[in-house]
């Protein structure tokens, strides 16, 4: 079976995208985030695979810009909060 | 379950807890506001406080001061998670309830919003779940999909930058509609590293998971995203479908 010249670069490729996302999460070991920063020099495909999968992550993060918990809400577990401790302080005092 | 302590995070996205405490170390300069050293001392003392002989009153102000600064966040990730406001607003109920009782147990000076993730995640998964009747993912199946993976191959060059500048301009709904689309495990797993920032190993804590399988969730999550909001694209006339396909 002859292997085409472009079977290493091609697995390189393979490689490199299967592992982008930990790359994006900035969760790839020293070894293999020089190794992907190499490919990405020199891969446009694979660099432009890069960008679209950070484009992404950045999507989500300004969809999922944080919001306002509704008043009602806060009053509601804070009231909770002092009721317990009104509660239990007088059952401490009647002992 | 509730006193497993997540230790800070050191990457970038968890910075922001431990910033109060680092930020302690200049309390002798003069330039300090007075208001910042208050806020500063409490923290420290609520950092290195001893659980077993604090009152009940010490212990309550001190989850107002710890807690509810998060409620904001909380609530978004719980609108993200239920994906209707009166569930999100029970869940933050319950997930606050329930970390009040604990608080006992959460280690001070730990992470606290990764500790109360977990609790609104385990609460998510015990009551909502249950009541959704959604069939539970297979992570048998993930790992093997997420292997599948390797076979993967990358399209032709030049078309992806114009497809994710076109994704660059779908609205935020859009993005909001495709992460409520894909499976709710991935939904979070996607939701915590990319909104919050958590590391996988946090987020294998707040999940309960092996951390193979934060990143099986992620990796298919992703693409998940990735092919609904090409649609979109594709669907807003963005990205002409031959392209989008190639």
């Amino acid at each position: 079976m002859n292997q085409p010249p472009t079977q290493d670069r091609a697995a390189d490729c393979a490689d490199v995208v299967l592992r982008l996302f930990e790359f994006v999460d900035n969760e790839t070991g020293p070894l293999d985030r020089d190794r992907i920063q190499e490919h990405l020099d020199e891969c446009g495909s694979c660099l432009a695979e890069y960008e679209r999968d950070l484009l992404i992550k950045a999507l989500v993060r300004r969809a999922c810009a944080c919001e306002e918990a509704p008043p009602a809400l806060r009053s509601q577990i804070l009231t909770r909060i002092t009721t317990t401790v009104t509660y239990v302080e007088q059952r401490q005092h009647r002992g | 379950m509730l006193s497993t302590a997540v230790t800070p995070g050191e990457r970038a996205g968890a910075s922001a807890l431990v910033a109060p405490h680092l930020g302690w170390s200049v309390m002798d300069t003069d330039q300090t506001p007075l208001e910042d050293l208050e806020t500063g001392a409490l923290a420290e003392a609520d950092a290195t406080v001893d659980v077993a002989t604090e009152t009940t009153e010490a212990r309550a102000a001190r989850f107002e001061r710890e807690a509810m600064p998060l409620l904001d966040q909380m609530y978004s990730a719980a609108l993200r998670t239920t994906r209707n406001p009166t569930d999100a607003e029970d869940l933050v109920q319950e997930t606050y309830a329930k970390a009040f009782a604990a608080f006992h147990q959460y280690r001070p000076g730990t992470n606290l919003k990764a500790w109360m993730y977990r609790i609104l995640t385990n609460s998510y998964i015990n009551s909502y779940r249950k009541k959704q009747r959604q069939p539970l993912e297979s992570d048998a199946a993930e790992v093997e999909d997420y292997q599948l993976a390797r076979a993967a191959s990358h399209h032709s060059k030049g078309l992806r930058s114009a497809e994710t500048e076109a994704l660059d301009h779908l609205p935020d709904s859009d993005v909001k509609e495709a992460l409520a689309s894909i499976g709710e495990d991935f939904r979070m797993a996607v939701y915590l590293a990319d909104v919050e920032g958590f590391s996988y190993k946090e987020i294998a804590e707040i999940m309960d998971t092996p951390i193979g399988t934060v990143m099986s969730r992620l990796h298919r999550g992703r693409k998940q995203l990735r092919e609904l909001l090409t649609d979109y694209a594709v669907g807003r006339g963005v990205i002409p479908a031959q392209e989008a396909r190639s």
